[in-house]
């Protein structure tokens, strides 16, 4: 097991750079998650810490050792693909013990780890099958498993549930932190998804246009993001934006507000809307407000409610939880 | 009825095609006093005799085994060469790639009839008239631009995250060439084996140019024995054509799934 840290790391291809000056220091064992929106350089960072891109700037340290120049091989790491990249002419046992294979392990040996891995993921019926015959959520479980079995000191994975529909998917995040708080390796997950980051990451580094936005544990980013970029990417429904005469009024050039930091009722300094749109879903009702001067506004309330669309609501931001944003989008202390 | 029409139109041409073949093997068996008749007469006693004649006399059993060894040394070793090269082509970053793709591209376009005599000369240069090797080696050299493009075109389908994830696994280049991306490129392997099998079992042009002694003959030169200038023997040529297209003809009937699906599987990727 190892940490991984970047250092003034950057990526360039031919003329342009992809990724600028990006430092990280990641801690043995840490459950690391990359986010940010599509093009932002999240894979490409992660598979220059593979080796399968080349640093063309910086240092990249796997434990001790500068690893810039390693092969992947050479790395002892191991990576889960968005589209599994499993081998099609082996079996599931074949697929993974290839790495352990590869090393010329004895047999036994190799069979005893992915009979315990295939255990682990309950794919123990599947060992002689071809890829092939499994369906999109085991073919997942064999790229885990493939990776699991040959005890890598970093574990990377690069979107690995985006091909699974919605029930798999949660399953499936819920199993990924249960291996890694068994396996305590550390681990380098990849997402656009801010759930995913925010359910299974000790710390989410976000990454916006080749930079690094900011790196904190959930709930720092979604209570004091550093951004209005992150402000905005960290929390669902996404946070309220205001710019004019309401965010003037609290000396703000942006005022940022979060769907759930309402409360509706009259009173001095209540915004009144209409409603727009109505999402009732169980747990929460989400109502859509257009305010004069600020938009349409998302709303989210906890619990049912009764409002219908066309109704006039009055809404109050919370005062504790708003955000204030100056011209370069930078927090303003308060 | 376009139906009938469809097969109508494929039955004439399958006759057209066959019917030459037909009449040889219906030659070769006829006794010598049956020539008189038409060709298209099916012979009335059957006889083996030129077979046995050609086989024997005709020293088709030597020229037989020396065009097993070339054409089967050629198809084995096409593929070898051919999938190294183009995987590199297509895994690996290498400097002058370039270079190597224009240079590969141009061995496609020179047609064998335009080097017949540069070739005679390197190949008697390096002494290797009159041997198997020679010849072997000019069929290479000739037809690996094509089963390079053949492999590459193959290769090209295989997803990069494969071979990705076969890095990562710790595998050598070697190791997923040999384990990872061959185990899955059957059909372009079985498409160079027949292909290249064939071309060499057929070919007469180099083999009459660099093998000039009797007992390094192949069967494509044999049959010239047949043919004088002024006599011809038509069962012993009937019966050495015969004897030459057999293992062809099985060939193709044992391979033929795999083969057409190696001709189509560039196209679709
Ligand atoms: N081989 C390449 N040559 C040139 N530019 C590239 C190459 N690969 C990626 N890029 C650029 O690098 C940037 C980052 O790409 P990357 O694949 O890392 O994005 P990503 O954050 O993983 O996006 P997604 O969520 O869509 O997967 C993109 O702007 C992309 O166009
Ligand atoms: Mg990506």
């Amino acid at each position: 097991m190892a940490g991984v840290d970047l250092i003034n790391l950057s990526k360039a291809y031919g003329d342009t750079e992809v990724l600028h000056d990006i430092n990280l220091s990641i801690a043995d064992g840490e459950f690391i998650v990359f986010v940010g929106p599509s093009g932002c350089g999240k894979s490409t960072l992660l598979r220059m810490i593979a080796g399968l891109e080349k640093v063309t700037g910086g240092d990249l340290m796997i434990g001790d050792a500068r690893a810039n120049d390693l092969s992947p091989r050479k790395r002892n790491i191991a990576m889960v693909f968005q589209s599994y990249a499993l081998y099609p002419q082996m079996t599931v046992a074949e697929n993974m013990g290839f790495s352990l294979s590869l090393e010329r392990r004895p047999k036994d040996e190799i069979a005893k780890k992915v009979q315990e891995a295939a255990e682990t993921l309950k794919l123990g019926p599947y060992l002689d099958r071809k890829p092939g015959q499994l369906s999109g959520g085991q073919r997942q479980r064999v790229a885990i498993g493939r990776a699991i079995v040959r005890q890598p000191q970093v574990f990377l994975l690069d979107e690995p549930l985006s091909n699974l529909d919605a029930a798999l998917r949660s399953e499936t995040r819920v199993e990924i932190s249960e291996l890694h708080q068994r396996m305590k390796t550390t681990m380098i997950y990849v997402t656009h998804d801010q759930v995913e980051a925010m359910t299974m990451a000790d710390r989410i580094v976000v990454l916006n246009g080749g930079y690094i936005e900011q790196v904190g544990g959930p709930m720092e980013l979604y209570n004091t993001p550093a951004t209005e970029f992150v402000a905005g990417f960290i929390g669902s429904p996404k946070m309220n934006f205001i710019k004019g005469r309401f965010a003037e009024a609290v000396g703000a050039k942006t005022l940022g507000v979060r769907p759930e930091h309402f409360t509706i009722g009259s009173g001095d300094n209540s915004w009144e809307g209409r409603v727009t749109l109505v999402e009732r879903l169980g747990h929460d009702t989400i109502l859509y407000v257009k305010v004069p001067d600020a938009g349409v506004l998302t709303v989210s309330l906890n619990g049912q409610h009764q409002q219908q669309v066309g109704d006039i609501v009055h809404l109050r931001p919370k005062a504790e939880f708003i955000h204030k944003f100056n011209d370069s989008g930078r927090p303003i202390a308060a | 009825m376009t139906r009938w029409l469809l097969l109508f139109i494929l039955g004439v041409i399958a006759i057209l095609m066959v019917s030459p073949l037909i009449l040889t093997v219906f030659t070769s068996l006829k006794p010598t006093t049956e020539l008189v008749n038409p060709p298209w007469a099916p012979p009335v006693n059957l006889t083996f005799e030129h077979y046995v004649r050609v086989w024997t006399e005709g020293g088709f059993s030597r020229y037989f085994f020396n065009t097993l060894v070339i054409s089967t040394v050629d198809a084995v070793v096409m593929i070898v060469i051919a999938s190294l090269a183009a995987y590199a082509m297509v895994f690996m970053e290498f400097r002058f790639k370039l270079l190597l793709q224009i240079l590969f591209l141009i061995g496609l376009m020179i047609p064998v009839t335009a080097i017949v005599l540069p070739l005679f000369q390197i190949v008697r240069g390096f002494g290797l008239l009159n041997t198997h090797l020679g010849v072997i080696l000019a069929d290479l050299a000739l037809a690996v631009s094509v089963f390079v493009f053949m492999f590459s075109s193959y290769f090209v389908g295989v997803p990069k995250a494969l071979h990705e994830a076969a890095r990562i696994d710790g595998a050598t280049e070697f190791q997923i060439y040999r384990r990872v991306v061959m185990p899955i490129a059957t059909p372009a392997v079985v498409t160079t084996a027949l292909l290249e099998f064939l071309w060499s079992w057929n070919d007469l042009l180099l083999r009459l140019l660099l093998m000039t002694r009797d007992e390094m003959r192949t069967l494509s030169v044999g049959l010239l024995n047949f043919q004088g200038t002024m006599t011809r023997d038509v069962t012993g040529l009937s019966s050495g054509t015969v004897i030459m297209a057999i293992p062809v003809v099985l060939l193709f009937l044992f391979f033929q799934r795999h083969f057409v699906r190696g001709m189509t599987a560039g196209a679709v990727k």
